[in-house]
């Protein structure tokens, strides 16, 4: 920033007067409304007055009184210093301007890795299942209650049972969650200044199984009826470990955040300076 | 032509007699002045509001209680509403860019001050005439006092058949006095904007605040006239025997709804804008870093403003319209979390790998994004047609746009509060009080409306002056009402806090935050014509550049 002399006249700045005319006209015009639901003498005095704020706001606007001066103040700003040498950069960029992160994970890991953790997590639960109510198919009717009505009203030998649109349905919520988790993971993970994996592997499956917990039971009723609280944790940190050990392996790659336009686009161009 | 002299100090030459003060005041066309004036007006009117609604909640904390009548309670949640809207919000708002949108771009006044100085008086007698129903509501019938048909005056309500004497009228007339006032504050602050910037300060060069007040004033420009329009037409059914809005008489109620939210959803945007412009400025100063993604955040506030105009069908989800435009209404008001949500992420990336200092206003910045974010997700959820089936006109609804307006709005204004009162009074406000103040706030804020959001679940509708004690409400009514008790300590050490550091308050220098827009360049309070010379600026953070000329902004932007 610099500053140019003031383009006033020289012996002042040109500012507008102060006048009552607006406040006048403003207060006539409501004395009009008002009119409306009082009585029309009212509405006259207020037409009254608005003319009377107007015409004064109009000689107030004539040229030859438009302005006042506003004589330099005594105060005046402090300079400000220059503090050359005071900017941080931020780690790994010469500009100030860089955006962090710099390096991100592959959306396509994350997904991945989401993927992987499903399936270690779902083994987890079919296998508790087995364990716990000898059942393969335990789990994945309760998982299939998210969107199955019926569910909710199974008996537990009909939970016990196998039932194919539960299969399939369960199958399905277990993909998609597990992959949008997944996905999260690899957006999310990069930001974590530290303790990424333990970010990964326990925090977030707390998180989670928190939120489980203050809604289950409307979304799935016949999940919350029959939750054990130890195994699904246990589930949830499986997925956790798993989904986060594989993004975290697969590396990062640059953003392109402070490339070059043409770099973005792909062109192999000459003299267009920075670029990844 | 007379000659103006600077602002004399407390000591020059004696205290100035109060009618020359008040004089002095009532005259100006000085915009820090009328910003002043109209930021008093809507913390005045904030108090009012919100002993309205503590005296609410004070009648819903048990049920059956008698603190008030059914006829005072619907009063009651009217005036809180519509006080809330027009008199708080939009003259705390229009106050603020008042005050900044000239000391940004390095002008010395708004473009027409004259016309400043009109809006604001048109805004203050606007309201008064609203609470003058108080007095003559009854009107030759005898009948009702303040207006009853709540913020929205939904048709056949307003009509004569079921309100009758002149509440309702004055409800009309107050709105409609002051939205011609915020109107033409909306055009002076266009013109101003677009004409009057310091030299250098191209359009990609505006401090976003700017942006978003540029944005701010088309959406007036654009929803108030319906508004007023509709306004017209409703004095005409009440008074000349009209029937727009008579559906008995072949009007529509319906037509009352489509030209009231078509004026009343992008209200909300007029509101949270300003919110959204606040906290822009603010994180990056306390982040110690520059905005990221500016070109993007200037997109997404141009985008808000656009999609706000199409989103409003989505307050009638339960009015009966067909499947296709519910869709359509569902479809738009989801899109407007895509330019939301990416204003939210590019303060949060603002403050990644940023050395956030936790001062006041970026405590309330951060409050703003945490709250307004819950608000916002509730709002998805209500897009949601069947979800708004379920829930419309409950607390869930009403937690949910508390969360937005307060958690939000309110929190953004408090953060601006404590950022530009030493620029406005040259005094710093107390730290320790503010701090305690916001946890007093967050603390009750939350469980005030987050009680809210259950008591709505469980099927307490809204407007209902008490309730049954068999319907499972009671608890979280009475958590809903002891939230309000924490809040109000919260306000008190607020009032406390502007008064003490008003007189008492640490001088605060011409830059305390080490900031980087313009206004921070001059004297605080800034003299009558702001800047002793025109700035010339290079880049969107002047003092920056100032400041690091080894590093400066414009060789990146």
């Amino acid at each position: 920033m610099s500053t140019t002399p003031p383009n006033e006249k020289s012996h002042g700045i040109e500012l507008p007067q102060p006048t009552a005319g607006p406040m006048i006209c403003a207060f006539g015009l409501t004395l009009m409304a008002a009119g409306i639901v009082t009585n029309w003498i009212v509405a006259v005095a207020g037409f009254a007055t608005f003319v009377a704020g107007a015409i004064n706001w109009f000689r107030n606007a004539n040229p030859d009184s438009l302005e006042m001066l506003a004589t330099p103040a005594e105060e005046k700003p402090t300079p400000i210093v220059p503090r050359p040498g005071s900017v941080d950069h931020l780690v790994g960029d010469a500009t100030h301007r860089a955006r962090l992160p710099m390096e991100i994970h592959r959306y396509r890991d994350g997904m991945i890795g989401g993927a992987i953790g499903g399936v270690v997590m779902a083994i987890f639960a079919v296998v508790w299942g087995l364990i716990s109510h000898g059942s393969l198919w335990y789990a994945v009717n309760l998982l299939a209650g998210t969107l199955l009505s019926g569910v909710t009203d199974m008996s537990m030998e009909e939970l016990r049972a196998f039932h194919a649109e539960g299969l399939v349905v369960g199958i399905i919520i277990q993909l998609v969650m597990s992959i949008a988790v997944g996905l999260l993971y690899g957006v999310i993970l990069p930001i974590i200044p530290r303790g990424t994996l333990l970010f990964a592997a326990v925090i977030v499956p707390l998180i989670w199984s928190g939120l489980t917990w203050a809604t289950i039971s409307v979304i799935n009723p016949a999940l919350g009826a029959h939750i054990e609280w130890l195994a699904f944790i246990a589930s949830q940190v499986a997925f956790g470990i798993t989904t986060g050990w594989w993004i975290i392996r697969c590396g990062k790659i640059s953003t392109m955040q402070n490339w070059h336009y043409l770099d973005r686009f792909g062109f192999e161009t000459q003299g267009k300076g920075g670029g990844s | 032509m007379s000659v103006l002299q600077p602002p004399a100090g407390p000591d020059a030459a004696g205290p100035v007699p109060f009618l020359s003060r008040l004089h002095e005041w009532v005259t100006t066309v000085d915009h820090k002045k009328i910003g002043t004036m109209y930021i008093v007006c809507g913390i005045i009117y904030l108090i009012i509001a919100g002993l309205e609604a503590t005296l609410m909640r004070w009648q819903l904390t048990w049920p059956g209680m008698d603190v008030l009548t059914p006829e005072e309670f619907n009063r009651l949640f009217t005036m809180h509403g519509t006080t809330m809207v027009f008199f708080v919000g939009m003259p705390i708002l229009l106050g603020s860019a008042n005050i900044l949108i000239p000391l940004m771009i390095g002008a010395r006044d708004l473009a027409f001050p004259r016309l400043n100085a009109f809006s604001f008086w048109l805004f203050f007698f606007g309201s008064l005439l609203l609470y003058f129903s108080y007095f003559g509501g009854q009107g030759l019938y005898g009948m009702g006092s303040a207006p009853d048909v709540g913020w929205f005056a939904y048709a056949p309500l307003t009509e004569r058949t079921f309100s009758r004497g002149h509440s309702t009228d004055y409800w009309i007339l107050g709105i409609f006095v002051a939205g011609i006032g915020s109107t033409a504050t909306a055009a002076n602050f266009i013109a101003t904007i677009l004409g009057m910037r310091c030299r250098g300060m191209t359009l990609m060069k505006m401090p976003l605040l700017v942006w978003i007040m540029l944005v701010d004033s088309v959406i007036i420009l654009l929803a108030l006239p319906p508004l007023a329009a509709a306004q017209i037409l409703l004095l005409f059914d009440r008074l000349l025997g009209a029937h727009f809005f008579d559906a008995q008489a072949g009007g529509s109620a319906l037509l009352w709804q489509n030209l009231f939210w078509f004026f009343g959803h992008p209200e909300v945007y007029i509101l949270i804008l300003p919110g959204f412009a606040f906290v822009t400025e603010i994180i990056p100063v306390f982040s110690r870093k520059v905005i990221f993604g500016y070109p993007l955040m200037v997109a997404a506030t141009v985008a808000i403003g656009f999609i706000s105009l199409g989103v409003w069908a989505h307050h009638m989800f339960v009015v009966g319209l067909s499947p296709m435009l519910n869709t359509i209404f569902m479809g738009s008001t989801m899109l407007v979390g895509v330019p939301t949500g990416i204003k939210m992420f590019n303060w949060v990336a603002t403050m990644i790998g940023g050395r956030i200092r936790f001062d006041t206003p970026m405590l309330y910045a951060t409050g703003f994004l945490c709250q307004f974010l819950l608000g916002g997700l509730t709002g998805i959820f209500l897009a949601t047609v069947p979800f708004d089936w379920q829930v419309s006109d409950s607390y869930f609804v009403v937690g949910h746009f508390h969360f937005v307006l307060f958690g939000g709005l309110v929190f953004a204004i408090l953060a601006a509060v404590f950022y530009w009162f030493p620029k406005v009074t040259g005094r710093m406000m107390n730290e320790t009080l503010g701090k305690w103040q916001f946890w007093l706030l967050v603390i009750g804020f939350n469980i005030t409306f987050g009680a809210m959001h259950v008591s709505g679940f469980l099927g307490m509708p809204r407007r209902v002056y008490t309730y049954h004690t068999d319907r499972g409400w009671d608890f979280w009514n009475l958590l809903t009402s002891l939230g309000v008790i924490v809040q109000i300590l919260g306000f008190a050490l607020f009032a406390l806090n502007l008064v003490h550091s008003l007189f008492k308050g640490k001088k605060a220098g011409d830059d305390p935050w080490d900031a980087w827009t313009l206004e921070w360049s001059t004297t605080s309070p800034p003299p009558p014509h702001n800047f002793e010379e025109d700035p010339v600026v290079h880049s969107r953070r002047p003092l920056w550049d100032l400041k690091h000329p080894d590093d400066p902004d414009w060789k990146y932007e």
